[in-house]
Order: C-alpha cells, then sequence, then structure tokens
C-alpha cells in the first residue's frame, strides 16, 4: 500500500508544483516558494517510495487505455536506487533553490523555471521507472528538451544560445543511437515492452548483441558524457542556472548510466569479455582526459563540468570492471565492482551537486564564474567556504568523506582481479587501476586550486572584495549534502550492504554472502587476498601522522618565520596583482601534457608612429579545442559535403516539390497496378 | 439498390461529363473559363449527390447536395471571379506542361486510375467506374497544381481533388454521416478564403501572383 500512496504523492506534489508556478507567475517569491517547496516534499514521497521498493517487492503498474502499447511502470531495485538518487539530490536542491532564486527575482519568468523544474524532476522519475521501449522514448525526449529549455533559460546571452544548440544536437544523435539499439532488441523480442527485451534479448544472434551494445553505449554515452561524445557538458553546465546544472550534472547523465546497466546486464545479459574491455577502456579515458581538462579550466562552471566528465568515467571503470567479471564467471567480484560503481554514482550526484550549489552561491554574491577573479572568499563567506570545502575534500577523495571510500572501492574490485585465470584481464584492470590512481590526484590538485586560488588569499577583483555569505535555504540546502557527503564517508558498513541488495538484482550474486564481508570499519575483506582498509582508521593514522611536525614544532618551543598573505610567495604582499594565480599554478601540468592541451598563445603588439615605438601589447593563452577541431570538424565537414550533394533537390519552387508527390505517387499505383502486395 | 443507382445510365452520364470538364480545365487558356468548368463539374456533382440521395431516400444527402451546389458551384466560383477581377491579374495562364501534352497526360492519368481501381477488386464493377474517376480526379487536380505558374491555379487544383474525394466518398459510402460532410465543407470555405487571402498578400508583395518567383526560400 505504502508503494502506491507513495508514488502517486510524488506525483500530485511534482504536478502541484508545476502548476502553481505558473499560477503565481508574476509573484515572484510565491512562485518560488510553490514550486520548489512543492518539489521538496515530491522528493521525500520518491525517497519513501524507492526505499520501500529496495526493502520491498518490485512495484508495478500499468497504465489504464493504452490501446497500441502497452505503457506502464516497473519499479525494481535498479530503478528504485536512481529514483532514490534523484529524490535525494532533488530534495536539497530544491530548498537551496528557494535562496538561489532570489538572483533572477524580478529579471528573469521565475514562474517558467519553476515550471519546467518540477517537469524536468517528472521526467527523470519516469524515465527509471519506464518499462516500455516507445514510452522511454518519449519520457528520455521530455527530459531531453526541458533540459534544454533550462539550459537555455538566459537565452538574452548568445554563448547560452549556442551551448544549448551543442547540447540538444548532441543529446538527439544519442537518441537516434538509443533507437538503433531499441529497434534491434525490439526485432529480437517482437515488441516493445522491457519484458519482452529481458526474455529474449540475450538469445538473440551474437551480431546483433554486439550491435545493440554498441549502439546503446554511443547513445546513452553521449548523455553521459563519454569523451568523445562529452562536448557538450562544458557548454550546457555553465549556461543552465546552477540549481539546474546541480541536477543535470548530478542526476540527469546519471539516468544514462541506468539504461547502460539495464541494456548489458539485463537485456543483453553481459556475457560477452570484450564489451567490459569496451567500458572500461570508455572509462579510463574519460577519467584522465576529463580531470585534464579540469585543471586548466579558469571557468569554475566548466570545471565542475569536466569533473563530471572524470567521475562518469570512474564509475563506468567499476561498472566494466563489472562486467568482465560477469563475463569471466565470477559474479562475486562482479557484484564488488558493481557496488563500487553504485556508491560512486550516489557519491558523485552529493558532492557535485554540492559544488554546483557552492559555484551557484558564489556567481549569486560575486557575479563572477571565473576563479582567477575571485580570491579570498573565505573571510566573505565563511559557511559557504566550509561547505564548499567539504564538497571539494570529498570529490578530491579524501578520507574520511564520501569520495575516497568509493574510488577506494574502485581500487579494489580492480585491483582484486589479480585472482582471475584470464591474463589479459590480469593486466588491463591493474593498468586501469593506475590511471585511477592518476585520476585521483590530478583531481586533488584541480581542486586545490579552485579552493586555494578561489578561497584563500586576497580579493582579486571588485566581486569578490563585496561577496556575502549565502542566504538560509541555499546554505540549508548545501549543508544537507554536505552532512550527507561525510556520512556516506563514515558509514560505509551500512552503505555497502545496503547497495549489495539493488547490485544482486543484476549480477545475481550477493557480495555480503560470499566470502567477502565488510567489517565496521566498511572495510571489504576477501579472505583469499585480505586487501582491506578502512576510512574511519585510517583517519586517526592520518592524524596522527599530521601531528607528528606539530608536536615536533610544540617541543622545539622556537616560532621562527613572518607570517605573509596566503599565495604572496613569502613576499609582502599589498595589492591582489602580486598574488600567484590559477593559471600559474596549472601552468607545470599544462607544460608537462602540452601534447595533450595544445596550447594557443599569441602576442599582438600594437605600435605608434614606428614598430619600434610600442604602445601596448596583448597576450592571449588558450587550450586547444582538439575535440572539435579533430573529430568533430572533420565529420561534419563530410555530412555537409555529402549533403550538399543532394541538394539540389532542394529548388524551392512549390511546383517541384507538388511533381516529387505526384511521381511518387504515379510510380505507387504503378506497383498497385503491376501486382504488388 | 447501390448498384442500380451507380449503373444507371444517367449516373454513367453523369460521372463521364465530371471528367469532361476536368478536361476542360486541364484545355483550357483562361482563367474565367477555368473557373467556368469548375463550377460546371461542382454542379454535375451536385446532382450526382442528388440522384443518390433520391434513391436512397436520406434527407441528409439532399442537404450535402445542396450545399454542394450553394457553395462549390456558386460561391467558390463567385470568390475566384472576385479575385481575379480584384487584383487585375492577367487572364492567361503560363504553364510549365503545355496545352497538348497535358491533356495526353491527363488521359494516361485517367487510365492510370482505372487500372489502379481494377486491381484492387474491392467493390462491384459498376461503382468501380465512379471510383475510377474520382482518382482521375485527384491525379488530375495534382498535375495541374504542379503544370501551371499562377497561385490562382494551384487553388484550383486543390478544389479538384476535393471534388475527386467528394465523388470517391460518395460512391463508397452513399453519404457520409452529415456532420462530417458539413465539416469537409467549412473547411473548403474557409481554405478557400484563407487562400484568396494569401494569394492577395503574394500579389501585393510581389507584384505578381506567379509562384515560379517565390524561390528565394531555400536553405
Amino acid at each position: 500500500m505504502i508503494y502506491t500512496y507513495s508514488f502517486y504523492g510524488f506525483f500530485f506534489f511534482i504536478l502541484i508544483g508545476a502548476a502553481l508556478s505558473i499560477i503565481f507567475n508574476k509573484k515572484d517569491r510565491l512562485s518560488t516558494s510553490a514550486s520548489f517547496i512543492s518539489a521538496a516534499i515530491a522528493s521525500i514521497f520518491g525517497i519513501i517510495f524507492s526505499l520501500s521498493v529496495i526493502f520491498g517487492e518490485t512495484f508495478d503498474l500499468a497504465l489504464p487505455g493504452s490501446l497500441f502499447f502497452n505503457f506502464g511502470f516497473s519499479v525494481d531495485r535498479l530503478s528504485a536506487f536512481f529514483i532514490l538518487v534523484i529524490s535525494v539530490s532533488v530534495f536539497a536542491v530544491s530548498i537551496y533553490s528557494v535562496g538561489y532564486m532570489r538572483e533572477y527575482f524580478g529579471k528573469k519568468n521565475i514562474g517558467y523555471l519553476g515550471f519546467l523544474y518540477n517537469i524536468f524532476i517528472l521526467s527523470m522519475i519516469l524515465v527509471v521507472s519506464a518499462n516500455n521501449a516507445i514510452m522511454f522514448l518519449i519520457v528520455w525526449e521530455l527530459m531531453s528538451v526541458i533540459s534544454y529549455f533550462l539550459v537555455v533559460y538566459e537565452h538574452e546571452k548568445p554563448e547560452t544560445r549556442k551551448a544549448g544548440f551543442i547540447y540538444i544536437v548532441m543529446t538527439h544523435i544519442g537518441t537516434g543511437f538509443i533507437l538503433l539499439s531499441f529497434l534491434i532488441l525490439a526485432g529480437g523480442s517482437g515488441g516493445f515492452g522491457f519484458e519482452g527485451f529481458r526474455a529474449s534479448g540475450s538469445t538473440m544472434p551474437p551480431l546483433y548483441k554486439d550491435l545493440a551494445f554498441l549502439f546503446a553505449l554511443i547513445g546513452f554515452g553521449a548523455k553521459a558524457g563519454i569523451v568523445p561524445l562529452h562536448i557538450w557538458l562544458p557548454y550546457a553546465h555553465p549556461a543552465a542556472p546552477s540549481n539546474v546544472s546541480a541536477l543535470m550534472s548530478g542526476v540527469m547523465i546519471k539516468t544514462a548510466i541506468y539504461m547502460l546497466i539495464r541494456v548489458f546486464f539485463d537485456f543483453l545479459g553481459a556475457g560477452v569479455l570484450w564489451w567490459g574491455f569496451l567500458v572500461l577502456a570508455a572509462g579510463a579515458i574519460s577519467a584522465i582526459l576529463g580531470i585534464m581538462y579540469a585543471i586548466v579550466e579558469p571557468d569554475i562552471k566548466r570545471m565542475l563540468a569536466f569533473s563530471s566528465i572524470e567521475n562518469i568515467g570512474i564509475i563506468l571503470l567499476g561498472l566494466g570492471a563489472s562486467m568482465i567479471f560477469y563475463a569471466n564467471g565470477s559474479p562475486a567480484l562482479s557484484a564488488i565492482a558493481a557496488i563500487a560503481a553504485l556508491y560512486h554514482l550516489f557519491n558523485h550526484s552529493v558532492f557535485k551537486g554540492l559544488l554546483f550549489m557552492g559555484a551557484g552561491s558564489i556567481i549569486f554574491s560575486t557575479h563572477t564564474k571565473n576563479i582567477e577573479k575571485l580570491g579570498g572568499l573565505i573571510k566573505k563567506m565563511p559557511m559557504m567556504a566550509i561547505l564548499f570545502l567539504t564538497g571539494v575534500l570529498s570529490i578530491s577523495a579524501l578520507p574520511p568523506f564520501s569520495g575516497f571510500v568509493s574510488e577506494w572501492l574502485t581500487f579494489q574490485s580492480l585491483l582484486l582481479s589479480f585472482s582471475s585465470g584470464d591474463s589479459l584481464v590480469r593486466i588491463v584492470l591493474p593498468a586501469s587501476a593506475a590511471v585511477l590512481a592518476l585520476t585521483g590526484a590530478l583531481a586533488a590538485f584541480c581542486f586545490l586550486k579552485a579552493f586555494g586560488i578561489g578561497f584563500l588569499a586576497l580579493p582579486r577583483s571588485e566581486h569578490a572584495e563585496h561577496a556575502k555569505d549565502a542566504n538560509g535555504p541555499m546554505l540549508l540546502g548545501m549543508g544537507i549534502f554536505a552532512v550527507l557527503s561525510i556520512l556516506l564517508g563514515i558509514l560505509p558498513v551500512y552503505v555497502i550492504p545496503f547497495l549489495d541488495r539493488i547490485t544482486g538484482t543484476f549480477t545475481g550474486e550477493s557480495a555480503i554472502d560470499k566470502s567477502i564481508s565488510s567489517d565496521y570499519f566498511g572495510t571489504i575483506i576477501m579472505p583469499a587476498s585480505q586487501i582491506s582498509m578502512s576510512t574511519p582508521s585510517l583517519l586517526v593514522f592520518m592524524l596522527i601522522l599530521l601531528s607528528i611536525p606539530l608536536v615536533i614544532l610544540f617541543l622545539s618551543g622556537k616560532k621562527q618565520g613572518t607570517v605573509y598573505e596566503t599565495w604572496g610567495c613569502g613576499q609582502p604582499v599589498s595589492t591582489a596583482r602580486n598574488e600567484y594565480t590559477g593559471t600559474a599554478l596549472s601552468k607545470p601540468v599544462q607544460i608537462w601534457f602540452k601534447n595533450l592541451y595544445r596550447p594557443v598563445r599569441e602576442l599582438r603588439a600594437t605600435y605608434s608612429v614606428s614598430p619600434l615605438i610600442k604602445q601596448s601589447f596583448k597576450f592571449e593563452s588558450r587550450i586547444g579545442q582538439v575535440f572539435e577541431n579533430h573529430l568533430y570538424i572533420p565529420v561534419t565537414g563530410y555530412i555537409l559535403s555529402k549533403s550538399r550533394m543532394i541538394k539540389f533537390i532542394q529548388t524551392g519552387s512549390i511546383h517541384a516539390y507538388l511533381a516529387y508527390i505526384f511521381g511518387t505517387l504515379v510510380i505507387l499505383f504503378m506497383f498497385v497496378i503491376l501486382g504488388g502486395k | 439498390m447501390e448498384e442500380i443507382v451507380f449503373g444507371s445510365g444517367i449516373m454513367q452520364l453523369l460521372i463521364a461529363l465530371i471528367l469532361v470538364s476536368t478536361f476542360m480545365i486541364l484545355g483550357s487558356t483562361r482563367l474565367y473559363s477555368c473557373v467556368r468548368a469548375f463550377g460546371m463539374q461542382s454542379f454535375l456533382l451536385a446532382c450526382v449527390a442528388g440522384i443518390v440521395a433520391f434513391s436512397t431516400g436520406k434527407t441528409d444527402i439532399y442537404i450535402v447536395a445542396f450545399l454542394t451546389l450553394a457553395i462549390k458551384a456558386a460561391l467558390i466560383p463567385y470568390i475566384f471571379i472576385y479575385i481575379i477581377r480584384e487584383i487585375k491579374v492577367k487572364r492567361e495562364i503560363d504553364l510549365y506542361v503545355n496545352i497538348s501534352p497535358s491533356l495526353i497526360i491527363g488521359g494516361i492519368l485517367v487510365v492510370i486510375s482505372y487500372y489502379l481501381i481494377r486491381s484492387i477488386n474491392l467493390i462491384t464493377e459498376l461503382s468501380s467506374f465512379a471510383l475510377s474517376a474520382s482518382m482521375s480526379l485527384v491525379s488530375i487536380g495534382l498535375f495541374i497544381m504542379i503544370s501551371r505558374k499562377k497561385a490562382i491555379m494551384q487553388m484550383l487544383g486543390i478544389l479538384i481533388m476535393e471534388n475527386g474525394l467528394f465523388l470517391g466518398a460518395i460512391s463508397l459510402t452513399y453519404g457520409m454521416p452529415l456532420l462530417v460532410e458539413l465539416g469537409i465543407f467549412f473547411d473548403v470555405l474557409i481554405g478557400v478564403l484563407i487562400m484568396g487571402i494569401l494569394i492577395f498578400r503574394i500579389n501585393r508583395t510581389f507584384e505578381t501572383i506567379d509562384t515560379d518567383m517565390l524561390k528565394t526560400l531555400i536553405g
């Protein structure tokens, strides 16, 4: 009973929120409260619903009156987990939005955003609970289109409109591939119901299975942001309002991961080894490239968008490892890797939501996204700075915060491949663990830069000088996520068995029962390999380690040296212009990986009278757009040149168009007359 | 009884005359005579509807017949003549396909339609005659839209297609429900009015209603 009530409760409140925000359209304050508080209430129902499914039975609901297709909802534990992730994010982000929307009061149409926001949440929930391919595609498109409108909310800026265009093109390319994949699956099962896909997907001929796998990987990969299909993220996420980017980056791209798990494990049976390797490779490339682009990015929201690509990569590393173990016939290991992937997915939705909300607060009070123009925010917005720091520590995978646990689990599952019989697996998986290690180090560096340059030292501009701390609802929304990311970091002992209930449904094995135990400190202990690590004990160890220099300092008794400003390089800094900058900090990385970044440097001088007398210099340095220049421009160029070849049929003459119809009609007539059936 | 209606000599004659009127439109180079031929075609269609009404005894088909007479045979030709007079267009039709090839193509289309209806053989031999005539009207109407340059002729072509559909509908069903028929009449009337306004607009903007000039919209 609780299923049905909470399910309908969710729909009721989300629709009420959408309706009220339109009704109160002209009253900014009322409209904001109505729409976002409704969304928050709806998300509580979503949490109740998902928990009751995870600890109870699968929920099925057939929609009445569907004449051609059997539309309906089917929520198993996997779907319920994603509903949980979405609902938790929506809850915190909605509370945050109540405060954040004040930014737009009097400037923009608030009711419009509130309406789209609620419908967007609705569409995400529908995406993870649809049980029919046609219905899925409809709600998937709804999600894409609504998120497009949210991205172009500030459409008066030309770059926002262009960002929206890139997003909608990429997402439709993705949908095209998803459609192909579903058509292959539907060809196998003779219907569009997911039930049928499940029954016949694994018995299709190998070629069809491979094609369905590849198309699904490309299609959903475009939404998830797998390199090289990632190009829309760095444009769309910064363009959207920050509460929307928190949801888009935190949960919308995760719906693609949901469908990847659904298609690979549930429909296709995941029995093919090279699929796992491909997913693993995609994950490794996305992780390393995502974070490397994030490091050199001065725009804080773009940096977070690149970091989302990295985190999707880490999730895919776990998923790929899980698929490899599954194909190799070790379901217990597969379950551990899947737990790692889902754990990281949940963590990422929490800390990335937190960081995007933090970025929103920065924009809210300083009106700039450029890290180079910030500085000193820890004194101007102390509460916000602490919350942001929590997110930074989580995403940098430092214990005892949440990012550490899930990345550590991913490491463990990759390194557990030593027990595998297949030598290729024994080589490739540890190699990807090495990539993950590099990624983690670079991520820590990246967020060191973000926090160090943005929050410490002296304010670097007028904007940062007059910053004020975020308002109550914003701090509350961020606080929920901050607490959650600490809890997820220190309580894996409860989280892992919880996730085990979910992964057990698609890997077919419970990791907890089978020779793997999770001790009180959240350690995975394999009797065979004895690899273990516990977060809280590690924390104690680190505290002891850190206190040694302090103790030595204390014992030596003398306090030497002078205290200068942070980033002042030991010089008596008087202005912010003398400080170390973010670009300077990331310069070494840019030099090491010059071949990847392909930096563009230009020095232009203007002179008066004679070239010998220079008037001014202008220096510009930026990162080359490798994927745009070397992949997308050649491909689009090729398509355009081929399209031009058939352009002659577009004459612009009405008569010619009518003649096409007429000719087709006559040919069809002849076909019928000559006995075509 | 149905077979008696469409098999009877008078019915055959009327349908043949409808075809003849279509060929008059196809073979004419003057706008006025085209409109006149269209009016005649609509009048013949009203007669067909009248005979069907008489032999089936349904009152709604009398209404349909009357409406055909009033709207298609009188009002629409009047609107046409009004437009032609108002925009002071040259009374001659510009053609892509000349008169004699047009007539030959029209003839071929009639033959194709006849064979098409024969090959699907869903109904009796006799009412298939009406159906093949209706098919010819549709395809000739489309052909007129293609081969004539003036926007008015495109309008006329679509009305000929509509007449063809009307003939097909009445020969298959012996009268659709009155509500549907009324809807269609309303549709046609509004369509003609809108197209008329559009033609005025085109004329004002481009100083001509020659659709050959409207080629600038390609990407």
